[in-house]
């Protein structure tokens, strides 16, 4: 089969994504290995949860620990398909080179992990995708489902690590359907290897009452590239969209979030915090589309990039596209350098510069960490964030305690 | 005798290019209060940021020694480490660092610049309480961000704890009183007050004399036009306060 176009940095809605290693990666699957299951290093189950592990964008039936009643499957690409479309009110649009990732994923990738929390049902999953193979050998291309039931609850942790090769090229899709009166909280923690390259492509449907939280932080990788499309389809629909990110180095995160109000009284709440340290790149581009017939809708976007190098960039940008007259939206996007009154009055209490600088990064992106409410997992993030900005031992005492 | 703890001498110094201190000299000796009272744009402010080493506060003229020590040559941190303090007119808020992480921060800084053990975490946590206590604030406080939502009031008693808590050998307080109701500001003056001591300094900057009546000083200077036009004992703070600073200026 033909390789389909990808996206280069010409395209709309892809200016600031580095697209380099996407187009270095070998594009074939990353082959099956011929042993499985080697011990790898995760952080420890989270309490309550079942976990899925995922080695190269393939199940690693010896590290997951499965629930007996799990809710999870892993199914061929052709039958996941189908039980999506049955079970979706409406057809998801995937046409167009935004969605071309994510077609790349479906025509290479054979294994899809379907989550279906029954109505009413409260379900604890965390999926680890560990990469363990250079690009030059292939690329891992995750796929997994979500379907949450009428008023169920879903927690949901994705995490995408690295081990072995620093070089791994990541492909994930992820669609997600919540039914009337879901909740789905989704923690998404990106921490590759070095070198790596991390696409995904997410697209959700919120149902009538239905709640998606979504928080995502960016730490690894030397380039990666969330694209959102989260359609708010029923009254009352509700999205949450956290991100957080550090690009150190000559790191690039990219993001693209489009949240479409098409149902009255739907909300977004979106809030993104970027560091840019050194020659690091990030991108967020935040459309915000308001349809004719979602009255009342309520939007607010706090877009905010603490640039600290001289060689650093961050383009934060709101975009509104609003079709109707009753509609509350709110937007904000600011970039900037560290707060000079700050850092004096940090440093006339004896602190040193870098401790001082550190401290202050870490209260900038704190404002969008403490978010995250299962508390070991945000403790593991804050351990993350602490050693990326500065030694641990200057940022010991910050990290919250459970 | 030893060195005096501050000692300025004919002090000038620019602010964004434009001349606010021009030959100040003033000398402070362990143990002792001085209050520094002076009309609106007489450089009082400046006086405490160039102490404190405050970027863009550039110093043309004269000396300024701590302890015996060229102040002028160390950075901010350093005059801390040092054993000089701060109190700011106007403290800034600093959401998502909490306050004991920077006072513990503050003490460790300065501990190590004199070779010390970093402090025992549980003991040091006893000494703020009490602290906190003495300035009758909610041990809440404690784990809010730095200043964050506080009061105009509760700033500046934060300052005063803040003090307290590093026991700096000279704390210079930029109008820790402006702005306090009578309540707050005796509970600010107590916190001065403990702080006296005969190896201790302590430089009052203050557009008021009512905060003296409460921490009385041993010697009241007047600044105007960046020098200091007169000093007095405590009784002058009260002529200033009865008869304005304009006759100051006209002696001067």
């Amino acid at each position: 089969m033909s390789a389909p176009a990808l996206p280069t940095n010409r395209d709309e809605n892809w200016r600031y994504a580095n697209l380099r290693p996407l187009a270095k990666a070998r594009i074939d699957a990353v082959a099956a290995p011929e042993t499985t299951g080697s011990r790898i290093e995760l952080p420890a189950v989270l309490p309550g949860f079942e976990r899925w592990v995922f080695v190269d964008g393939r199940f690693d039936a010896a590290n997951s620990t499965r629930a007996p009643d799990s809710c999870a499957e892993l199914l061929s690409f052709g039958a996941a398909g189908e039980t999506l479309a049955a079970m979706l009110d409406t057809e998801i649009e995937t046409a167009g080179v935004d969605f071309a990732l994510a077609r790349l994923n479906g025509a290479r990738g054979d294994q899809v992990l379907v989550i279906t929390p029954g109505d009413g049902a409260e379900t604890r999953i965390e999926l680890n995708f560990v990469s363990t193979t250079s690009a030059a050998a292939g690329t891992s291309y995750p796929r997994v489902q979500v379907h949450c039931g009428r008023g169920s609850h879903l927690h949901l942790v994705e995490r995408h690590l690295g081990s072995g090769a620093a070089d791994a090229a990541i492909n994930a899709a992820f669609d997600v359907a919540l039914r009337a009166d879901a909740q789905l909280d989704h923690c998404r923690l990106q921490n590759c290897a070095d070198a790596a390259s991390c696409f995904d492509t997410l697209v959700a449907h919120v149902g009538e009452r239905a709640t998606y939280r979504l928080r995502t932080v960016t730490l690894g990788g030397l380039s990666s590239r969330s694209t959102i499309f989260v359609k708010l389809a029923g009254r009352e629909a509700r999205c949450e969209l956290l991100a957080a990110a550090i690009a150190n180095g000559t790191q690039t995160h990219d993001f693209f979030a489009e949240i479409e109000h098409a149902a009255p009284n739907s909300v977004t709440r979106e809030l993104f915090r970027g560091i840019a340290n050194e020659r690091g790149k990030l991108g967020f581009n935040g459309k915000m589309i308001v349809r004719e017939n979602a009255l009342d809708a309520d939007s607010d976007q706090s877009l905010k990039t603490l640039l600290t190098g001289s060689g650093a960039e961050a383009a934060a940008r709101p975009q509104l596209e609003i079709y109707t007259d009753r509609v509350r939206a709110k937007h904000g996007a600011t970039t900037g350098k560290l707060d000079e009154q700050m850092l004096f009055y940090l440093l006339s209490r004896g602190l040193d510069r870098a401790q001082a600088q550190a401290l202050l990064q870490w209260a900038f992106i704190e404002d969008a960490v403490s978010q995250v409410q299962l508390a070991p997992l945000r403790q593991e993030i804050e351990q993350l964030i602490a050693v990326q900005l500065s030694e641990v031992s200057a940022l010991d005492g910050l990290v919250s305690r459970s | 005798m030893s060195a005096p703890l501050l000692k300025i001498e004919n002090l000038s110094a620019a602010v964004g290019g434009k001349k606010v201190l021009q030959g100040l000299s003033l000398s402070v000796n362990a143990g002792e209060v001085h209050a520094i009272m002076g009309p609106n744009g007489s450089g009082k402010s400046t006086l405490s940021y160039v102490l404190a080493g405050r970027p863009g506060y550039e110093i043309t003229g004269g000396k300024i020694e701590f302890e015996g020590r060229d102040l002028t040559t160390l950075a901010p941190e350093e005059r801390a480490r040092a054993g000089l303090f701060l109190g700011f007119q106007y403290p800034v808020e600093i959401p998502g660092v909490n306050n004991v992480y920077l006072l513990k921060a503050a003490v460790n800084a300065r501990r190590k610049a004199q070779g010390l053990q970093e402090v025992d975490a549980y003991e040091f946590l006893q000494m703020v309480r009490a602290k906190t206590k003495l300035m009758q604030m909610d041990e809440s406080f404690l784990s809010r961000g730095v200043n964050e939502g506080f009061s105009g009031g509760e700033k500046k008693r934060n300052e005063i704890l803040q003090m307290l808590v590093v026991e700096p050998r000279l704390a210079v307080l930029d109008e820790t009183d402006s702005g306090l109701d009578i309540d707050a500001l005796k509970v600010v003056a107590r916190g001065v007050n403990s702080m006296r001591a005969a190896d201790r300094g302590v430089l009052l900057i203050t557009h008021y004399q009512r905060l003296l009546e409460h921490v009385v000083p041993d010697f009241v200077h007047v600044l105007t036009r960046g020098r200091i036009a007169k000093t007095g004992d405590k009784s002058l703070a009260l002529e200033l306060e009865q008869r304005g600073y304009d006759w100051v200026l006209e002696v001067a």
